[in-house]
């Protein structure tokens, strides 16, 4: 539900929207329907994201209407069909991520864990049981998910994971602790993915299943419209059916960070054209020597680097969306691309609250938050330096990863 | 309660793409530059009439016929109607200007077709704003006509309407049929989800021309002679320091008439 925006009054004609730079006009290559969806979301962005998200920051809270409001536009699990899943193209759901993330990273993110990190696996490798009990309620938003894979002591090697599942009469008992969880503590089910015999496997973890907790990380700097939790197993029991049937080993959540990755690779460009928004306008409206500071060449050059780089990471975030939709896709170029528009995001938040000078530090402006908000991105998901060692280990053939090997 | 004849009643919305409210608007050798404008939407006050249609679509089974009447680019917001609900499409074509008393004869035509004893509109386009439609239609129908309606529920006879007068709020009842022109109520407007937008994809959208109703671009009593920007706002006046407060309120109370 919606309350009408900008209605012009008569004699009050410069409400001025949020325009989107598109210098490319890239958009146009998207069909009719994800144009459509592209405004409904950046609409309800503008109405219902824009208005509260700095007080949410200031409170370090993700507003329960948000998870109402996504739930109800249809857009979580967006590339998934049936169940109740929307059905739509990945390039579609680049576009949904990247409106998303235009508001707030944090915003995004409870979208991608829902979607491509919760919803994805028990729709590749779960069960019909699985499907049929949790899809449709996590395609509205009544369930929640999340994605329990890093540990304290296990980032970007997730290989060494030390949480166990064991075998114990008619199911399964888990021990150990997964840290840096996106939607942990208001989570209904986490996917989590713990070694059984030393082999990794998936598992579906329900609130108020007996020996799990997941207790709210607090005192972040990023992402502070987002929880983020740890999810503590201490002899947590779960039934036998819980474990996803259709995937061994780390292909499992490889697979759901690939779908995760590419929508950051879309949602960081949404971050990035809030940034170089605000900076446009106020490069416009501040006067300084008596002239707009967007008068003086050093800010125009600034503004003309953010045009390129934007333009540059939306072609590559559209011509991926393609790839992905016509399965042409190798890991290897959604690490190019989140890898990259991630690092211009960051970049362009940067240099917006260089020009937005002193003023750039204030929530009455956007950018720190988005800046902020990238460090995190810029970590998860795969870190930037992980995403180089991918593609290293795909120009030469001889992985970086570990030493000695 | 609903009288019998709302399990099929036909409700039409009319609606206008206008230029959206965000977008700029340029003036060339006299008229507004429509290739400039970088986005189009429904009228603000016809997403008033198009919720309240929707309303009684779900209320009472009702069914909501949208039409609008314009270029080819028209169909979009046809289509963003039928995202959020509408039932039935039609899209009277026409490109280039159109006079208001030949607009509310095509729409009167249309409106006749999809066989609507209830019209919902706005109370005036947010582009030309000249009020005109609603109760043109209604003259033209012979149908009853009430304005700057903010909400309407169905009754045992007809409808309550609600509507603002410089006094206060005013309730009215009435008959079918009728024409409802809409201001800005205190709706909250229902937002298309992904399932209706695929939806809406698969509506048919019936088009047709001025001539199939009948009606020619003749006989206007009103047409357009120029158009121009609104004058620039005057500068601004700047005080500075406490003692300029006793200054500032009497100006505000003398020339700004604002306390």
């Amino acid at each position: 539900m919606r309350t009408l925006k900008g209605l012009v009054l008569s004699g009050c004609t410069d409400i001025m929207g949020y325009e989107a730079l598109d210098f490319y006009d890239v958009d146009s290559l998207l069909t009719d329907e994800e144009r459509m969806i592209r405004d409904a979301v950046r609409d309800w962005v503008d109405e219902s994201v824009i208005p509260k998200i700095e007080n949410a920051c200031r409170e370090g809270v993700f507003l329960d209407e948000w998870r109402q409001d996504i739930g109800s536009m249809g857009i979580l699990g967006a590339p998934l069909k049936g169940y109740g899943c929307p059905g739509l193209s990945y390039t579609a759901y680049g576009v949904i991520c990247r409106e998303l993330e235009r508001g707030d990273s944090g915003i995004r993110s409870f979208a991608s864990v829902q979607g491509s990190l919760a919803m994805y696996p028990i729709w590749d490798f779960g069960s019909e049981e699985q499907k049929e009990k949790y899809l449709p309620g996590m395609a509205t938003g009544e369930l929640i998910g999340c994605f329990g894979l890093t540990e304290p002591d296990y980032g970007s090697n997730p290989g060494d994971m030390v949480t166990k599942a064991t075998e114990d009469g008619d199911g399964f008992v888990l021990n150990g602790a997964k840290m840096w969880i996106t939607n942990g503590t208001i989570a209904d089910l986490a996917i989590v993915w713990a070694k059984l015999d030393g082999v990794i496997r998936g598992f579906i973890v329900e609130k108020g299943d007996p020996g799990f907790s997941a207790p709210e990380m607090k005192g972040k700097h990023s992402l502070k419209a987002s929880v983020t939790s740890e999810l503590v197993f201490q002899d947590c029991r779960i039934p036998k059916d819980r474990i996803l049937p259709g995937v061994k080993g780390l292909r499992g959540p490889f697979s759901c960070l690939n779908n995760a990755r590419f929508g950051i690779s879309w949602g960081a460009i949404g971050s990035a054209q809030a940034c170089y928004d605000s900076a446009k306008s106020y490069a416009l409206s501040r006067i300084q020597f008596d002239h707009p500071i967007a008068a003086y060449q050093l800010v125009q050059n600034k503004l003309a680097w953010m045009l390129r780089e934007i333009t540059k990471g939306q072609l590559l975030a559209y011509h991926l969306g393609k790839k992905k939709d016509a399965g042409e896709w190798i890991p290897e170029h959604i690490s190019l691309a989140k890898m990259n528009n991630v690092d211009i995001a960051l970049e362009i938040a940067r240099v917006s609250r260089d020009i937005h000078g002193a003023n750039g530090i204030l929530d009455e402006y956007p950018v720190m938050r988005h800046m902020a908000n990238l460090e995190s991105v810029k970590t998860y998901e795969g870190t930037h330096d992980i995403h180089n060692l991918i593609l290293g280990r795909h120009i030469t053939g001889i992985q970086a990863f570990t030493k000695g090997a | 309660m609903v009288r019998e004849i709302r399990d099929s009643m036909k409700v039409a919305v009319l609606i206008k793409q206008v230029p959206d409210t965000t977008a700029k608007v340029g003036i060339t050798s006299g008229s507004v530059d429509e290739g400039a404008i970088s986005k189009w939407s429904i009228s603000p006050y016809d997403e008033y009439a198009l919720e309240s249609a929707l309303s009684l679509q779900s209320g009472s089974g009702a069914t909501v016929v949208a039409i609008t009447l314009g270029p080819e680019r028209s169909s979009k917001s046809l289509i963003d109607a039928a995202a959020v609900g509408a039932d039935e499409l039609l899209h009277v074509v026409h490109d280039g200007g159109l006079g208001s008393l030949s607009l509310q004869k095509a729409l009167s035509e249309a409106v006749t077709r999809v066989g609507a004893e209830v019209v919902l509109v706005g109370k005036q386009a947010a582009d030309t704003n000249s009020g005109s439609t609603g109760p043109g239609v209604a003259k033209i129908l012979n149908y009853s006509c009430v304005g700057l309606v903010s909400r309407i529920e169905a009754g045992s006879d007809g409808f309550e309407a609600t509507r603002s007068t410089p006094s206060g709020m005013e309730r009215v009842s009435v008959k079918l049929p009728c024409v409802f022109a809409f201001d800005k109520g205190d709706v909250e407007l229902r937002r298309p989800n992904v399932r209706g937008i695929m939806m809406a994809k698969k509506k048919p959208i019936e088009k047709i021309s001025l001539a199939d109703l009948g009606v020619d671009n003749t006989g206007e009593g009103v047409s357009t002679t120029s158009v121009d920007y609104p004058p620039e706002k005057p500068e601004g006046q700047r005080f500075e320091g406490a003692d300029a407060a006793a200054e500032v309120a009497v100006k505000l109370r003398e020339e700004a008439n604002v306390i």
